[in-house]
């Protein structure tokens, strides 16, 4: 059983490696990480409240009523 | 940086999430995709961003070749050039040339029931939007955001089986599509080739979701 879960891993590793999933983005890796529970919250933004209006105004725009 | 805004991926390395939890190479090379899909994706790119995207890529896959091509794009933009192609493409006035949500592309409306069953989802992985961001959750930026999140173990228990079913019910039946049309859209021209990383990257996925563990 454990081998044959080593092998499906390494099926399924081995794809994602040669489809280019390696070490090939190691610059994404320094550069893109994601800090802890950030996703969705949202933090003061000069910019953020007008651009919001015009996602809003969007949303009801072309949402069904 | 990316505030109140879809995704709000900021740069920076993870360090406590992944302290205990060592991740595959692979695995973590996936979760930095979704990370600078969802950076991208979540608002214009900084100074920083293009920078870094300059030196991605090589020449052995499909997929390294797409980001070596947004790599030169990168290159060639300016964060004056990418803020107005950004807003082109999904702003707009009114609307931008694309509508990047899950409930657009499976319905044609926004709000409707795949955005509703996010909600349960994200309801139960215990991830709350704050109030101050409007954007529904279903942006193409929020997903890959949150998938990075699941890869790193930051939400959820970590484990692939629950990577695949949140990538099978809310970015499979309609990423590849939106990706796609990224590449071919009019205002494109730093974002195709993120488009077609976009869309390799969902192949990629999908494929190897089929794979057992």
């Amino acid at each position: 059983m454990q081998r044959e879960e080593r092998r499906s891993g390494q099926g399924r590793r081995g794809f994602l490696k040669l489809a280019g999933l390696g070490a090939v983005v190691g610059t994404v890796a320094a550069a893109t990480g994601t800090k802890p529970a950030q996703a969705l919250a949202a933090e003061g933004d000069r910019g953020a409240g007008y651009r919001l209006t015009e996602h809003v105004k969007k949303a009801y725009a072309l949402a069904r009523f | 940086m990316a505030e109140g805004r879809p995704g709000t991926v900021r740069g920076g390395m993870v360090e406590d999430a992944l302290a205990d939890r060592r991740l595959d190479e692979e695995d973590h090379t996936r979760a930095r995709v979704y990370g600078l899909l969802a950076r991208y994706l979540a608002a214009p790119p900084d100074a920083d961003l293009l920078q870094l995207t300059r030196g991605l890529g090589e020449s052995g896959t499909p997929f390294g070749r797409a980001l070596a091509e947004l790599a030169a794009r990168a290159a060639e933009a300016s964060v004056e050039s990418a803020r107005e192609e950004y807003h082109e493409l999904f702003i707009g006035l009114g609307r931008g040339e694309l509508l990047p949500y899950a409930s657009y592309y499976l319905t044609g409306f926004l709000y409707e029931r795949p955005l509703a069953e996010l909600r349960d989802d994200l309801r139960t992985l215990g991830i709350a939007r704050v109030e101050q961001n409007k954007e529904p959750e279903d942006h193409i930026a929020t997903l890959c955001e949150i998938m990075a999140g699941l890869i790193e173990g930051r939400y959820g228990d970590g484990t692939l089986d629950l990577q695949r079913r949140f990538f099978a019910r809310h970015l499979e039946p309609w990423a590849g599509r939106f990706f796609t049309d990224l590449e071919r859209a009019k205002a494109a021209r730093l974002y195709a080739p993120l488009g077609s990383v976009g869309r390799l990257f969902v192949d990629i996925e999908r494929a190897a979701f089929a794979m057992a563990d």
